[in-house]
């Protein structure tokens, strides 16, 4: 009987919940400024973001949110991983046999295990074109050189769980891929066999290769990568985006994009840093974290699920016989993102295997101590960074157009084939 | 100020499209999930059960949601077949469509499906759900799709080792040609061990053969027999020119001297009346018509040399120790009667004058002709005196079923390219695999190179478990020794009856415990004059020549050595009264429909107007009482007969011929 509540009795309840509300949460929907900052600022998991952000960098065609989406994709994958995890058995008959499973009679497992798949082949790209943006937008220069380093493990380490990964479905396709990647590993000198010994945990792929390289998936590194994302992203926080010189052009301005601000806060007294980028930056050009930044987030992540639901839904993760190590296919071919290095490894053992990743890799780890210039940082293509960006695209396009020969072009014996024929 | 720090309204509309998209996304997994086929399938179960049932059946029925499957440890399969076959084990179901029909045959009652699932059989995806999945038809990544029914006997004999197994006409026939054509002598074949196929001996070759026709076999074997067991090697004109020079060159033994003989006087008639007497069509064929156990003879007059010939028949164990020809004991004079028939009747007209003798001097291409001999592993089959043995020519053949079927080679043949359709070609035409082959072309049929494929298909490469296979039983050697061991080989008794199940399978009635089944006295009578016991049967026993004492011999071994003591202890004592209820019986249960009596009755069954001379009266009883466990195809019914009543008809049937002595009947 509604009538029969009185209404202090009505105000007694609303504020017992307000109440238990404000114990998790101390602050409410925030409706004005301040409170928008303190949303912020009071939330753990909220405050890996500032409480105002440049709004030239919140322009999506500066970022593409490519670091969002690869993070995006990363919970993608802790969270389906998991859920994985509880039908896998990582020992050779049945590891296949569970994949069989999840086709075919687990609920949702199908699905499940496409979007692992497809995810984890997209956040290897994803986290690429991060990588080339970063470069094209010079943002790794000071003070974001770490970053930059941070950043590139986390795409070794991507590419390593991606690697460990694919071999888990235990079938022709994965034990021939890491057969052939885990072999080009051992041409490095003098370590080379023992690396291949302590990654197999013997000579050839077996159950305790399986086994490793499911804890080294599941386990190991993904707590690294998350430590290092945690740090990664912990650096933008502290360093700021870069290209917060740009100024966003009238007809945005006019189109009312990112509606300019008039007011100032002073946030010292909330976050004190010897090099604050807050000062240094024009409040004008500042719009509030909340619900700018946080919306556009979340659009981003129900796009990214939304994709990965319809690519799901239309195209099977592959899986082909379970493995048989007498039975070679020709031809043998490694993870696609390995497929430039195989290229390589075609024409140079030693080019392929070695030199040329080893370089690739100590180049970028280098890369921001040595073009220390400051000039064309923050926008694409600076005209200042012709000589660099000139170097480093045409690397890319040289080592795409060898991944794509390596997946596309080849066939048995890898002689030549046209991909349409 | 304060409305300006909200979301501008663009994104509202852009959260709203995405919202639902995310809405429509998640109902289109949540439909993905609740209509996948195998729900739909059990639906539509479901509606047919209610109409092929009636209340009570349907009240009693299983309800038959959800997944099923059969796990099959041992095997390390999961089949969930079950799961769409739902009517499999339930004959209500017998007159309806896929996938509820119930399974064909006895196979469910002799297979049990909670021990051998249905992909050791049937083959395909088990743990599918689907169709597709399970691979119905081939589908990429399944390695081993569903048979179809022409070939599923393969997978039979993945357990059924026996060389005839059950219920599988088709294994068995291609086992029964691997045995035959001798494919083991070439390639190690899991399931064929111990087994052996012998060519003739060539040593005396030289003496043996016109060259003219060893030209035409060595270019063509089917040219001169269409049975011949031997292939087409393919050989060159300069090959088969060196092959001829050294396998004529071979002469270790000449044949026995027949320099006495008469050819003139011989006498073509009684030729003709001992090729019958002595019963060669049981083994022989002539113009397509008799046995197989030996070679064919219609054109034996162009093959062979006439001295040869009649040296063989008079001791054919003297050059060929091997074969399954037994030695007849004849007289020159009929041996030079039947070789001159053989001669006249079997051979062209130029087979009539003695070809001049052929010497081979040319030593390099005696010495070619060897290298090709040995190249080609002729001595895979064929003895031959300095050469030992050289193992198996052609590749083994373990694990065959398991090659992948990608790295076979096929040639410019179109055809799907699996496994069973590479053995097929291989075996139908090996030389158009776009691989130089060894292996000579057998001119097999299609339908025979199908049924050889198929029982090759059967040799997986991993075994099964042990408590799954039926082994192929090894029957123990049979070599009796002492005069008795001497006339069986001399007479070759096991090219045709068998001891335990070692010997040859054209007689129908084995030695096991013949010393119970058949009066001495009949047996010894019998072997100088053996007739026809049934009329209708084509083979039938030669008349080996034999003289009285190696007949006694003979039947003396049988009644000491071969006797079932439970057929010997029948008391034979009959009353007047038993026989009386025995002929009673004998009208009533209408044995004259098959069997002839005196002057009345059928020609299926054997004559029975002198059983009791020829049967033990223990036998009688035993036969009639259970013929089927003596002689599984028996045509003989099974009538169930009491004790009493199989009593009462051995002691009417011991009694008709008893009084009469006579050992066989007349042919």
């Amino acid at each position: 009987m509604e009538t029969a509540v009185s209404e202090p009795r009505r105000n007694r309840v609303a504020n017992w919940l307000d109440a238990v509300r404000r114990s998790v949460c101390r602050v409410g929907w925030p409706v004005t400024d301040k409170d928008r900052a303190a949303a912020m600022i009071s939330s753990l998991f909220l405050h890996i973001h500032p409480a105002r952000v440049s709004r030239h960098a919140l322009k999506p065609t500066y970022t593409f949110a490519l670091g969002l989406i690869a993070g995006i994709l990363f919970v993608v994958l802790s969270v389906t991983g998991l859920a994985l995890m509880l039908y896998y058995v990582p020992y050779p008959p049945e590891a296949y046999r569970s994949m069989k499973d999840l086709q075919f009679v687990v609920t949702f497992g199908i699905v499940l295990r496409n979007i692992h798949r497809w995810s984890a082949h997209a956040m290897v790209l994803i986290v690429f074109l991060h990588m080339c943006r970063v470069f094209w937008t010079g943002s790794y220069k000071t003070p974001r050189e770490f970053n930059w380093v941070v950043g590139v493990v986390l795409l070794l380490l991507t590419l390593g769980l991606s690697f460990t990964g694919y071999l888990l479905p235990w079938d022709q396709l994965a034990f021939w891929a890491i057969t052939v990647g885990t072999n080009i590993a051992a041409y490095a000198p003098v370590v080379g066999d023992r690396v291949k010994f302590l990654l197999l945990g013997g000579h050839v792929i077996g159950p305790m290769t399986l086994l490793r390289f499911y804890v080294l998936h599941c386990v190991m590194l993904p707590l690294a990568m998350l430590m290092l994302i945690s740090l990664h992203v912990w650096r933008v926080r502290k360093d700021g985006l870069s290209g917060a010189d740009i100024r966003t052009s009238t007809e945005e301005e006019a189109a009312g994009v990112f509606p300019a601000s008039t007011k100032t806060y002073g946030l010292m007294a909330l976050s004190k840093r010897p090099r604050a980028s807050v000062e240094s930056r024009d409040p004008n050009d500042e719009v509030f974290a909340w619900p700018h930044l946080l919306y556009r987030e979340l659009l981003v992540a129900l796009g990214v699920i939304i994709t990965l639901h319809v690519v799901s839904l239309v195209f099977m993760a592959p899986l082909e016989e379970i493995a048989d190590p007498t039975r070679t296919p020709n031809p043998a071919k490694a993870p696609w993102y390995f497929l430039g290095l195989q290229e390589l490894v075609h024409y140079s053992a030693l080019v392929g295997g070695v030199i040329v990743p080893t370089m690739i890799v100590v180049a970028l780890l280098a890369l921001p101590y040595v073009d220390r210039g400051k000039a064309g940082a923050g926008r694409w293509f600076a005209p200042e960074r012709r000589v660099a960006n000139g170097v480093f695209t045409a690397l890319a396009a040289v080592f795409v157009a060898l991944t794509l020969i390596g997946t596309l072009f080849r066939g048995q014996n890898w002689a030549w084939v046209w991909p349409w024929k | 100020m304060e409305v300006k720090n909200v979301a501008p309204p663009r994104l509202h509309v852009v959260f709203a499209c995405l919202g639902v998209a995310f809405l429509l996304i998640f109902s289109w997994v949540l439909l993905h999930e609740g209509t996948t086929e195998w729900r739909s399938t059990q639906a539509r179960f479901g509606r047919l059960q209610a109409s092929v049932k009636n209340p009570h059946q349907l009240a009693q029925a299983a309800s038959v949601g959800g997944l099923r499957q059969i796990w099959l440890p041992d095997l390390g399969r999961i089949d969930r077949c079950g799961t769409c076959h739902l009517g499999i084990d339930d004959p209500a179901f017998a007159a309806v469509p896929a996938p509820f029909a119930t399974h064909p045959g006895t196979w469910l009652s002799t297979h049990p499906a909670d021990r051998f699932g249905c992909t050791p059989c049937h083959d395909g995806q088990g743990g599918a759900t689907d169709y597709t999945n399970a691979a119905h038809q081939p589908q990429p990544f399944v390695s081993r799709p569903m048979r179809p029914l022409e070939t599923i006997e393969a997978n039979c004999g993945a357990c059924h080792r026996a060389l005839d197994p059950p219920d599988a006409p088709r294994l068995a026939q291609g086992r029964r040609l691997i045995v035959e054509f001798g494919c083991f002598s070439c390639h190690e074949i899991p399931g064929f061990e111990g087994l052996t196929f012998r060519g003739p001996s060539l040593a005396s070759i030289g003496y043996k053969v016109r060259s003219g026709w060893l030209a035409v076999w060595l270019h063509d074997p089917k040219a001169y027999l269409p049975q011949s067991k031997m292939g087409n090697f393919r050989l060159s004109t300069q090959e088969i020119t060196s092959l001829q020079a050294f396998l004529l060159s071979q002469r270790a033994q000449p044949p026995l001297d027949s320099t006495g003989i008469d050819w003139k006087r011989a006498d073509a008639a009684n030729g003709r009346a001992l090729f019958g007497e002595l019963r060669c069509v049981s083994c022989h064929a002539v113009n397509g018509r008799g046995g197989t156990m030996g070679p064919e003879l219609t054109k034996i007059g162009d093959k062979v040399q006439r001295d040869w010939l009649f040296s063989y028949l008079k001791d054919p164990h003297r050059v060929q120790p091997d074969t399954p020809m037994l030695q007849y004991r004849l007289t020159d004079e009929q041996l030079r009667d039947l070789t001159s028939f053989l001669f006249d009747e079997y051979g062209s007209a130029a087979a009539a004058t003695e070809p001049p003798p052929v010497t081979y001097q040319d030593a390099r291409l005696v010495a070619e002709g060897r290298a090709v001999f040995e190249r080609r592993g002729c001595t895979s089959c064929h003895r031959l005196p300095g050469f030992k043995d050289t193992g198996r020519i052609g590749p083994s053949l373990a694990g065959i079923a398991d090659r992948d079927p990608d790295e076979l080679p096929y040639g410019s043949n179109i055809v799907r390219h699996t496994t069973d359709n590479y053995i097929f070609l291989k075996v139908l035409l090996p030389d158009t695999l776009g691989q130089p082959s060894s292996m000579p072309t057998f001119g097999f049929s299609p339908a025979d190179a199908a049924q050889i494929a198929l029982a090759l298909a059967s040799i997986r490469k991993a075994d099964l478990p042990a408590s799954y296979v039926v082994r192929r039983p090894a029957p123990a050697p049979y070599r009796p020794g002492g005069a008795f061991g001497e006339l069986v080989d001399r007479y070759r008794c096991l090219s045709c009856h068998s001891v335990n199940g070692y010997g040859g399978d054209l007689s129908t009635v084995p030695f096991d415990r013949i010393g119970s089944q058949l009066r001495r006295d009949y047996v010894a009578k019998y072997l100088l004059n053996p007739g026809a016991v049934r009329v209708s049967v084509e083979a039938r026993m030669p008349v080996f020549h034999m003289v009285p004492d190696e007949a006694k011999t003979i039947a003396e071994y049988f009644a000491d050595v071969f006797v079932d003591d439970s057929l010997e202890r029948y008391d034979a004592r009959f009353t007047a009264v038993e026989v009386r209820r025995g002929q009673e019986l004998y009208r009533r249960l209408g044995c004259q429909a098959c069997h002839q009596l005196g002057t009345k009755g059928g020609y299926v069954g054997p004559e029975l107007s002198t059983t009791g001379a020829r049967l033990k009266p223990g036998w009688i009883a035993a036969w009639l009482s259970k013929p089927q466990t003596y002689r599984p195809d028996t045509l003989q019914p099974d009538y169930g007969l009491s004790p009493a009543d199989a009593r009462a008809l051995t002691a009417y049937l011991s009694g008709s011929g008893a009084d009469r002595t006579r050992g066989g009947n007349t042919p």
